[in-house]
């Protein structure tokens, strides 16, 4: 008897402009438990826009965004406790050290410091700033500015983490080994939403979402989508070019 | 339950008010805008802003010549309040040097003068270059009440020429008319309010600006706790900077605190409160530093110069300017301050501008509020 995955996030028919541009154009996705979901598109494809508004930070202009079954943007929600975001841009206090940034947000979250102690501990095991916790946040490097960044988000273990381009501007090493700690995060059973540019990023996730020009053009496990267009399981980049071009002529017509 | 969650929310605002501390600490400019300005400004303002008028430029025209006459002028010209800068010229010569601006004022002795005073009577002219009014009703004064103190240590009473009426004039609270004693409680409602803006102002914009904001919106903490954790760290520095500006103006300037320090503390939290929510409302409206930084200092700095009553008093100001100023807070505060400071007032005599200074407090922290959405659209 096969059950139906529980889902996480859902965007349903969601449609959000800013100005005359049409950032979202009817999306309709949905993030099941457990599961590593890669959003992939080229820049301005509107991926931050679905993640800001998973996170309850946008309004849709209309259709629905259910986040763990709740709507993110009611301010009473309690969906916030359970969610973790990773926003594309640097948006910690460059100001404050490894740690303040950590204890900071470990108070936002209303940890005990015992609870934090612990997972400071290990966060900080885990993403390798052990070393750094008295350096400014501004003074990392890119790879590890973006695990301080994930360590500040996992601080209170959220059921859901939404990453926007974690692995942007970030070197091969340092992307190789954030991908591994989201793997360790998946197998603990935390949801990952995960945006980025990179075509060879679909392949590391278990579905993915094509987004482009604020359409949803594919869905589904990338190696399948990989089959259904004739390419090689690691050259998604060629399933999403022929999607696109699939899309355009389509419309061209 | 119900007392976690209140715990959480504490809890909450004391770790936006800890980080806010960190950044005050990490950012020396932010402590020198709120701390070390108002106090230099204070004294350079206290010493350089002066309605006192001190060595005023003096022509004699004496043409008495007699021990009297030469008498008289230099009892006028002891306390050095007048200088003379020409002496035994013609009354023709003297117009004239108050034309060309080296004298400020003629001092006419004619001829009879020590006769006069004998008899019992005589009368001296003084003219004063009208062209800076303040100057000229303060050397009036000051000229009469110097001639006629000569005038009894000379013997006989000695006038200025001067309508047949004398108003007797007893100056309260401040006697001597010292200019310090009048402009220190407002420059401290001035600068406070500046400071108090500004820093709010861009200290909110900033987070806007480097994208904190959003990762603050993705956590549990609301909007009020974000708004008192972020002005917390703020009220006690504007509070830190009212007992440096008040020490420094009893120091400096001998200004005393005669009324109710109650009166004083809470005209001092309620002005804070009441600017630095209009900081933070003018953050949430522009999201910009630099647009922060014009429009507080547009909405903070002019109109608590020009309509507070810390310069021009507020009721020789035009009915519509008067109008306005009723909605300037620093006007509520320069009157506490110096209700308090000088007259010696309490919360008795002072609570109409205590209640003005609340509602605007109020006023601006629920708009700052509600303007102040969890997103970021």
């Amino acid at each position: 008897m096969s059950t139906r995955p529980e889902v996480d996030v859902s965007l349903e028919d969601v449609r959000r402009a800013f100005g005359a541009a049409q950032a979202l154009k009817g999306v309709s996705l949905a993030v099941h438990t457990g599961e590593v979901y890669g959003l992939v598109g080229p820049d301005g494809a509107g991926k931050t826009t679905a993640i800001r508004l998973m996170a309850g930070l946008l309004l849709p202009d209309a259709g629905h965004v259910r986040m763990l079954g709740e709507d993110p943007a009611n301010t009473r929600s309690s969906v916030r406790e359970s969610l973790g975001l990773v926003p594309q841009r640097n948006t910690l206090y460059g100001d404050l050290s490894v740690d303040e940034n950590l204890r900071f947000f470990s108070r936002l979250f209303g940890l005990s410091k015992q609870d934090f102690a612990e997972r400071r501990e290990r966060l900080l095991d885990i993403t390798r700033l052990g070393r750094f916790t008295d350096r400014r946040a501004d003074a990392l490097s890119g790879g590890m500015y973006k695990k301080l960044a994930l360590a500040c988000a996992l601080l209170h273990r959220p059921r859901v983490l939404l990453l926007d381009e974690p692995t942007n501007g970030v070197d091969p090493v340092s992307r190789r080994e954030l991908w591994e700690l989201l793997y360790g995060l998946v197998h603990e059973g935390m949801t990952l939403l995960v945006s980025t540019p990179y075509m060879d990023e679909a392949a590391r996730c278990h579905r993915v979402g094509l987004l482009y020009s604020g359409e949803l053009i594919a869905e589904g496990d990338p190696r399948e989508l990989a089959r259904q267009h004739g390419a090689a399981a690691n050259n998604f980049e060629a399933v999403f070019l022929a999607l696109v071009e699939k899309r355009d002529g389509g419309r061209a017509a | 339950m119900a007392s976690t969650r209140v715990n959480h929310r504490v809890g909450r605002i004391l770790a936006m008010a800890g980080k806010e501390v960190l950044h005050i600490r990490r950012d020396i400019r932010t402590l020198y805008l709120a701390l070390a300005m108002p106090v230099v400004m204070l004294v350079l303002f206290g010493f350089g802003i002066s309605f006192d008028v001190d060595h005023l430029e003096l022509a004699v025209v004496d043409q008495d010549r007699t021990d009297l006459s030469r008498e008289l002028v230099r009892q006028v010209t002891a306390s050095q309040e007048f200088v003379v800068v020409q002496d035994g010229t013609s009354p023709d010569e003297a117009v004239g040097a108050l034309r060309k601006g080296t004298a400020m004022s003629v001092l006419l002795i004619k001829k009879g003068f020590a006769e006069d005073v004998k008899r019992g009577g005589a009368q001296v002219q003084l003219l004063v270059d009208g062209a800076d009014g303040n100057s000229a009703t303060q050397a009036l004064a000051k000229a009469q009440a110097l001639v006629e103190m000569a005038g009894r240590k000379l013997g006989g009473p000695v006038r200025v020429a001067a309508p047949p009426l004398e108003a007797r004039v007893r100056t309260l609270f401040n006697p001597d008319a010292r200019s310090a004693m009048f402009l220190v409680p407002g420059l401290a409602a001035y600068l406070l309010a500046i400071v108090a803006v500004l820093i709010t102002a861009l200290t909110v914009a900033r987070e806007w600006e480097r994208g904190s904001m959003e990762q603050l919106f993705a956590t549990p903490v609301g909007r009020l706790e974000i708004v008192v954790g972020k002005l917390l760290p703020y009220l006690g520095i504007g509070l830190l900077q009212v007992l440096l500006v008040l020490t420094v103006g009893a120091w400096v300037f001998d200004v005393p605190v005669r009324g109710s320090l109650v009166a004083l503390s809470l005209g001092s939290v309620l002005f804070l409160v009441g600017m630095l929510g209009q900081g933070l409302l003018i953050s949430v409206v522009t999201r910009n530093q630099v647009v922060a930084t014009q429009v507080a200092t547009m909405t903070s700095v002019l109109p608590s110069m020009l309509l507070s009553g810390f310069i021009f008093p507020i009721e020789n100001l035009p009915t519509p300017l008067k109008l306005i100023s009723t909605l300037i807070p620093a006007r509520y505060y320069v009157a506490t301050l110096r209700g308090v400071l000088l007259r010696g007032n309490g919360l008795d005599v002072l609570w109409p501008q205590l209640v003005a200074l609340a509602l605007f407090a109020a006023l601006m922290l629920v708009v700052a509020t509600r303007r102040f959405q969890r997103r970021l659209d």
